[in-house]
């Protein structure tokens, strides 16, 4: 080694500045640049969904409203795998806020650690960590209040009829379908005329919840009910019914009502759907972010109300509907 | 030798339609009340004619020794597409429209299908790229333009008459869906057991350099077989229209892999050369016998999936060491 290339080293290795800089280890994405505290980014869990879009008309006018320019940027898939360079890409553009529905509750901590270590503010809508320190707060619905009202809403449309109900779930691990499952087992049980009969799940593949549904009436031929705890088995839980001859028979609760959900209330598919208030969510998201921002006090948990839609009350309801499009 | 093949190859079906008869016996014998019915018989065959008719393409392009994963894209995009030119015909919503739009909706389902189908076959048998890295493109691509079309959402506004006609109605007590599946089925099987492209499909599978000397147009058959496989999706994507009653966008990720399985369960060689679409049959039904046995009799539900990748896997590794008996003989 050349004494000149010695000096350099020796230079690189004391140089104050650059110690202080790095602190030893470094991290992608810890290059400097100062935020654009007035722009905001929403990252919903997956592009162009009914339920996300709502949540981005309720984003786009608070953020406007508030002052601030906005973006949207979705994922193609509701997958970790797709979001990741979404959030890594936003990061570089450095918003003074990012309002994110993680697609999943351990595998994007990192990334959007990276957001808040570059001095942006995180807020969860929709779906959150499990690590709670990345964000300043979080708006979400309560999904297992949801599936209590489910339950509820079941009860009432059955009256005194007795029989047997199921649960169609998604994926296991699924964390908001699985709280909707579980307050919809708890509340059930208060009702003796409700057999539960246990929850499935569907891979979130229409076809695998009719077969599932068909599968529990050749089983239970006294079936009175089924919750379907989100939109794909709750098209393949009308589908299956459909093919049973039970459609209306078999009082179908789902859940959200994007526009062919509230579609299919209308015309009988289906008896009840749980109502989330994405726009609302959107809404308190960017009043969370602009009072972090500011550096007022921020609630750290908002959870939005959930509402039922029955085919008689939800014309009066229709602020609930789900829009495709602003 | 090639009865002697063909011998081996009923022998095989042979095997795993006993193994078909062996889970239904089981479950009868568990619950005879709720599975040996009309009902469950009825609801199995519509539940799985999708996917039949899926899997039947699948078979040609697996026995030439390639894979399609892009047939659950494709039937998405097929779906989509058909959904909204019925609903364009139809002023925006072509519920209440009549069976010249549903014929419409037809052509343009298979038309599209035949695209992708088109461009999956010239990019493998033209431009040389594997077909697996080829159809994996048109598998993010069909699913991306068929969003990009439908801005995301599920297509809804599909008519009556095909979701009454096609979707839920029988035909003395046979779901039309069914019967539509089978006789897909049953064309498919004629062509690969009967015909030259059915010859000259196993050749090609077999020894595709043997092929080409042998004087068959591999290049032009290869493009015929994907074509095939394009359009059997997009019948199948109007099939689910009218099964469904709505085109799905998120719903079918995993149809790719499982018209791969049941074509594979069903003794057809993912190194080509060897298969049927009389095996595919009885392979797409295992899994869909199992699924719905499994929820009747009330086997835990975390125990389902790993109990039908249990037997899938023993199934295929029965029938290996059978046939490897057999060759050592």
């Amino acid at each position: 080694m050349s004494t000149r290339t010695s000096a350099v080293l020796a230079a690189l290795l004391l140089s104050p500045s650059l110690l202080a800089g790095c602190g030893g280890g470094g991290q992608i994405g810890d290059s400097g640049g100062s935020a654009d505290a007035k722009k905001m980014v929403l990252i919903p869990g997956v592009a162009a969904e009914p339920f996300y879009t709502s949540m981005e008309c309720g984003f786009r006018e608070a953020a406007a409203a508030a002052g601030y320019e906005v973006d949207v940027q979705a994922p193609a898939r509701f997958e970790s795998t797709l979001q990741t360079p979404i959030v890594t890409g936003v990061l570089a553009d450095k918003p003074g806020a990012v309002l994110i529905a993680p697609t999943d509750d351990k595998a994007m901590a990192g990334p959007m650690k990276q957001l808040k270590d570059a001095g942006i503010k995180v807020v969860e809508v929709d779906t959150k960590l499990q690590d709670t320190s990345v964000a300043v707060s979080s708006v979400s619905s309560d999904n297992e209040q949801g599936g209590r009202l489910a339950a509820r809403t079941l009860a009432e449309l059955v009256g005194g009829g007795t029989g047997s109900v199921l649960v169609l779930n998604t994926k296991a691990g699924t964390s908001t379908t699985d709280a909707r499952a579980k307050g919809f087992e708890e509340e059930v049980g208060k009702y003796p005329n409700l057999k539960y009969v246990g929850q499935q799940y569907t891979d979130n593949e229409p076809d695998q919840a009719a077969s599932k549904v068909t599968a529990t009436l050749a089983a239970n031929p006294d079936l009175i009910g089924v919750f379907a705890t989100n939109l794909n088995t709750g098209e393949g839980a009308a589908t299956g019914l459909r093919n049973a001859g039970r459609t209306g028979a078999v009082n179908l609760v789902g859940f959200d009502a994007s526009p062919k959900q509230v579609e299919d209330l209308r015309s009988g598919v289906v008896q009840a759907l749980i109502a989330q208030d994405p726009a609302t969510i959107g809404r308190t998201g960017v009043e969370q972010a602009v009072a972090a921002i500011e550096g007022k006090p921020v609630n750290r948990d908002v959870e939005t109300d959930l509402v039922a839609l029955t085919k008689a009350d939800m014309e009066a309801n229709s602020k609930y509907f789900y829009k495709q499009r602003c | 030798m090639t009865s002697l093949a063909r011998r081996l190859a009923s022998a095989n079906t042979l095997w795993i339609g006993l193994v078909l008869l062996g889970l239904i016996a089981v479950f009868g014998a568990l619950r005879p009340d709720a599975v040996l019915t009309v009902f469950t018989l009825q609801t199995t065959l519509v539940e799985t004619s999708v996917l039949l008719v899926l899997s039947v393409g699948m078979t040609y392009v697996i026995i030439t020794s390639g894979i399609d994963l892009s047939v659950g894209s494709v039937l998405v995009f097929s779906g989509v597409t058909s959904a909204m030119t019925m609903n364009a015909l139809n002023g925006g919503d072509a519920t209440g429209a009549g069976w010249g739009t549903v014929l419409v909706g037809l052509a343009v389902a298979l038309l599209s299908g035949a695209a992708w189908g088109l461009l999956n076959g010239l990019l493998v048998a033209r431009a040389g790229i594997p077909p697996l890295i080829v159809t994996l493109g048109s598998f993010g691509a069909a699913l991306g333009a068929g969003q990009l079309l439908s801005d995301g959402s599920n297509v809804s506004g599909v008519p009556d008459v095909l979701g009454e006609g096609l979707g839920t109605g029988t035909w003395f007590g046979v779901p039309n869906l069914v019967l539509l599946a089978a006789a897909v089925t049953a064309v498919g099987a004629l062509v690969l057991g009967t015909t030259r492209f059915g010859r000259h499909t196993y050749a090609i599978g077999s020894n595709e350099e043997a092929a080409r000397r042998a004087g068959i147009g591999v290049t032009g058959h290869l493009v015929r077989v994907y074509l095939l496989a394009g359009v059997l999706a997009g019948l199948a994507g109007f099939m689910a229209l009218a099964y469904f009653r709505v085109a799905s966008v998120t719903g079918h990720d995993t149809d790719n892999l499982n018209a791969i399985a049941g074509v594979v369960l069903g003794g057809t060689s993912l190194f080509g050369g060897v298969g049927s679409v009389v095996g595919t049959v009885l392979g797409v039904f295992i899994p869909a016998v199992l699924r719905k046995g499994f929820v009747i009799v009330g086997v835990n539900v975390y125990w389902q999936p790993i109990a039908v990748a249990l037997v899938l896997v023993a199934a295929v590794w029965f029938d290996q060491s059978r046939r490897k008996a057999r060759n050592q003989r």
